[in-house]
C-alpha cells in the first residue's frame, strides 16, 4: 500500500507497512511492570531513585505522551525501554520481548534528546550506516534514503557533513535515522527541542502521519500544545513518580464547577436576569451547561508545581 | 552470524573514516612518514675511521633502525590515542545511544570499534613501510652507485686479465651484499612483530577503557602496563629463576602478573632481526600466536565489562 504525504513543501512517497491486522492480536506496545531505577550515590551514601515503580500500558497504534520537569524520570524511561540501562527492579517488554534483545529493537526506532552523530559524516553516510546496522542494505537501503531524505525534508543537506548542520537539521536526519528500518514503535525523547516554530509543526504533523501509519509512537516533551494535539493518551512524572496518566478527554475535564455556554452575546441586564433565574433554578431554552475543561498547561502546572522545589529524589540506602 | 559481522564491520568501517578525517591522527601519521624518510639523510652522518663498506653497512643498519623505531613509536601513539578515546568519546558525545537502540549487541559494537582501529593501524604501518621501503632503496641506489664508481675507478687503469677478472668478481660480489643487507626478508618479520605488538596495546587500552570513564586515565593506565609488559620478564627471570631468593609471595605475584599483563619484551626480538641476527619463522609464528591468543582474551574481558557497564 502507498500514500503519499505532505510535509512543508515537500511531496514524500512513502511505503506503509499495514497493521491493522495485527493491531487486536499482537500484545502491548510497551508494558512495564513496577519498573524502578536507582542509582547508588557513593559519595552520599544514599540512592538516586531515577524511577519510582512505574507501571505502563501503550497498545500498539496509540500515541503516548511523557510530561514532566526535568529529571522528573521521563529519560530514564525511555533508556530502560530500549535497555540501555538495567532496571533495578522490576519489568519492561516490548510487543513482549525484553527490551534488550535484538527482536525487540528490530521494531524500535529511537531519536535521543539533543541527538549527536557521528559529525565527520554527511546525512547519506548517516543514513547509510544506521541502515547496516539495522540490516536494510542494496537498493533498498538506497530507496529507503530516497524516501526519508524526502521526508524529512533534507535534500539540501545530504552531502553536508553533520558537523554543519543547524539544530533543526539534525533533529531531522535523527528522525530518518529512527525510521530508517520501518520499527513498529518510536521513542521520540524531546523531538522539538531547540527546533524553530516551522520545524517544530513538521514534526507534530510527521507524528499524526506516523499515528495513520499504525505507528505507535512513545514520546517526551515540553511543548504542552503539542502534546495535546497529537497525543491520545499522556503520563505526568515528578521526581521519578508517574504521577498522573490517562486520555486527554479524560484528564482536562475539570473534576468541580460548572461551564454555562450561551450561544448569542448577553448585555449586562441580561446577565443579571440569567443569573437569578438560576439562582431560582429556572433554566431557559438556549443555555447549555457543561464542565469547564483545563488546557494540558493548567493540568500540567497544577500536577507538578508543588513539588518541583527538591530537585530530585533520594533514599538512603538500606 | 553473517548479520552480525556485518554490524561489526560497519562500525569498524565508521571507526576508520573517523580516525582518517581526524587531523590529530593525520599529522601524526604524516610526521610518521617524515621520519621514516629522514632517516636516509640522518644516516649520512659519517663516522670517522670507517672504511666504505664499513659506512654503509652503519648507514643501513641506521635507516633500519631509525625506519623501525619510527614505525612502532608513531604506531604506539596512534593506537595508545585512537584506542584510549573510543568509548569515552562515545558516552561524551552521546553517539552510543543511537547505535545502541539499533540491533546491535555491545560486544558487537565493542568489536567494531577495535576492528576500526586494526584497520588504521594495518593502514599507518602499511603506508610507513612503503616510505621504509623507498628510504631503503634510496640507500641501496647510493650503495650501488657508490661500488660502480669504485670498479670504473680500478679499471680505469692498465690490468691483466686476471688482475680484471678479480676486479669484477669484487664487483659483482660488492653488489651482492649491498642488495643482500638491504632486501632482507627478515623486514616483513620485523613489521610483522611490529604490528603485532600495536594491535596488543590496542587491546589493553580498549579493556581499559570499558570501564574508565575518562581517555586521560585509559591513556596513563596503559601506558603503565605497556612498561609493566617490558619489565616482567627480567622480574621473572630475577624471582622466578632456580635458586632465586624469593619469598612464596614474590613467586604468587610475579606469576600472576605475568598471566594478567602480556610480556612486551618479547617483541624486543625485532632489535635482533635489526641487528642482522636470523631469526627464525617458527619463532615470529610463535609470537604473533601470543599476540593473537592475548588479544582475544582482552576482548573477551572488554566485552563482559561493557556488557553491565551502566551508559
Amino acid at each position: 500500500m502507498t500514500k503519499v504525504f505532505l510535509i512543508g513543501k515537500t511531496v514524500a512517497m512513502i511505503k506503509v507497512r499495514v497493521m491493522e491486522s495485527s493491531v487486536d492480536t499482537s500484545p502491548l506496545a510497551v508494558q512495564t511492570m513496577g519498573l524502578t531505577k536507582r542509582y547508588p550515590l557513593a559519595w552520599k551514601r544514599k540512592l538516586l531513585v531515577a524511577l519510582d515503580h512505574l507501571d505502563l500500558q501503550i497498545r500498539p497504534g496509540e500515541v503516548y505522551g511523557l510530561l514532566g520537569p526535568n529529571g522528573s524520570g521521563k529519560s530514564t524511561t525511555l533508556k530502560l525501554l530500549l535497555g540501555l540501562v538495567l532496571p533495578t527492579e522490576g519489568e519492561a517488554h516490548i510487543f513482549g520481548l525484553p527490551p534488550d534483545s535484538l527482536e525487540a529493537r528490530r521494531r524500535v526506532g529511537f531519536l535521543p534528546e539533543n541527538p549527536y552523530f557521528y559529525a565527520f559524516l554527511n546525512g547519506d553516510e548517516t543514513l547509510r550506516f544506521y541502515g547496516k546496522l539495522c540490516g536494510v542494505t542494496g537498493s533498498k537501503l538506497d530507496k529507503r534514503i530516497e524516501e526519508l531524505i524526502e521526508l524529512v525534508g533534507l535534500q539540501n543537506g545530504r552531502e553536508r557533513p553533520l558537523r554543519s548542520y543547524s539544530k533543526g537539521m539534525l533533529q531531522r536526519i535523527g528522525l530518518a535515522q529512527a525510521l530508517i528500518h520501518d520499527p513498529d514503535l518510536l521513542f521520540l525523547d524531546e523531538p522539538t527541542a531547540g527546533v524553530d516554530p516551522l520545524g517544530s509543526s513538521q514534526i507534530r504533523d510527521l507524528i499524526l502521519r506516523l499515528k495513520k501509519m499504525g505507528k505507535t509512537v512513545v514520546f517526551s516533551s515540553h511543548l504542552l500544545e503539542q502534546v495535546q494535539e497529537v497525543a491520545d493518551r499522556v503520563a505526568i512524572f515528578s521526581l521519578g513518580k508517574k504521577v498522573l496518566e490517562g486520555s486527554l478527554d479524560t484528564l482536562l475535564a475539570g473534576e468541580q464547577g460548572t461551564q454555562i455556554e450561551i450561544s448569542s452575546d448577553l448585555t449586562p441586564e441580561q446577565r443579571e436576569k440569567v443569573r437569578q433565574s438560576l439562582t431560582q433554578a429556572g433554566v431557559g431554552g438556549d443555555v447549555r451547561f457543561s464542565r469547564p475543561r483545563l488546557s494540558l498547561e493548567q493540568l500540567y502546572l497544577q500536577t507538578v508545581q508543588p513539588k518541583t522545589a527538591a530537585p530530585a529524589q533520594e533514599t538512603s540506602r538500606p | 552470524m553473517i548479520a552480525s559481522l556485518d554490524r561489526i564491520i560497519t562500525i569498524g568501517r565508521a571507526t576508520l573514516v573517523e580516525a582518517v578525517r581526524q587531523r590529530v591522527l593525520s599529522v601524526l601519521l604524516i610526521f610518521g612518514l617524515i621520519l621514516v624518510g629522514a632517516s636516509v639523510f640522518v644516516s649520512t652522518v659519517v663516522t670517522p675511521g670507517l672504511d666504505a663498506a664499513g659506512l654503509f653497512d652503519e648507514q643501513i643498519k641506521f635507516v633500519k633502525d631509525f625506519g623501525c623505531g619510527a614505525m612502532g613509536l608513531i604506531g604506539f601513539a596512534i593506537a595508545l590515542l585512537s584506542t584510549a578515546q573510543l568509548i569515552p568519546q562515545e558516552l561524551h558525545n552521546r553517539t552510543i545511544y543511537s547505535i545502541l537502540a539499533k540491533p546491535v549487541r555491545r560486544g558487537e559494537f565493542l568489536l567494531g570499534k577495535f576492528f576500526g582501529v586494526v584497520l588504521l593501524l594495518a593502514l599507518c604501518v602499511t603506508l610507513m613501510s612503503l616510505a621504509f621501503a623507498a628510504a631503503l632503496y634510496w640507500q641501496e641506489q647510493q650503495g650501488i652507485a657508490f661500488a660502480h664508481g669504485l670498479y670504473d675507478q680500478q679499471m680505469a687503469g692498465h690490468h691483466t686479465p686476471e688482475e680484471a677478472k678479480a676486479i669484477e668478481a669484487q664487483y659483482q660480489k660488492d653488489i651482492q651484499d649491498i642488495v643482500g643487507k638491504v632486501r632482507d626478508p627478515q623486514l616483513i618479520e620485523a613489521i610483522l612483530l611490529i604490528f603485532a605488538k600495536l594491535v596488543m596495546t590496542g587491546a589493553i587500552a580498549l579493556l581499559i577503557s570499558s570501564f574508565a570513564t575518562s581517555s586521560i586515565f585509559t591513556i596513563v593506565t596503559t601506558f603503565m602496563v605497556y612498561l609493566i609488559g617490558h619489565m616482567e620478564g627480567v622480574a621473572r627471570e630475577m624471582w622466578l629463576s632456580r635458586g632465586a631468593d624469593t619469598t612464596v609471595w614474590q613467586s604468587a605475584m610475579v606469576g600472576l602478573l605475568s598471566m594478567i599483563i602480556p610480556d612486551m619484551n618479547s617483541f624486543t626480538i625485532v632489535d635482533e632481526i635489526l641487528a642482522g641476527n636470523r631469526v627464525p619463522w617458527e619463532h615470529t609464528f610463535n609470537l604473533l600466536g601470543y599476540a593473537g591468543v592475548y588479544t582475544i582474551v582482552l576482548l573477551a574481558v572488554s566485552e563482559v565489562i561493557f556488557r553491565f557497564r551502566e551508559i
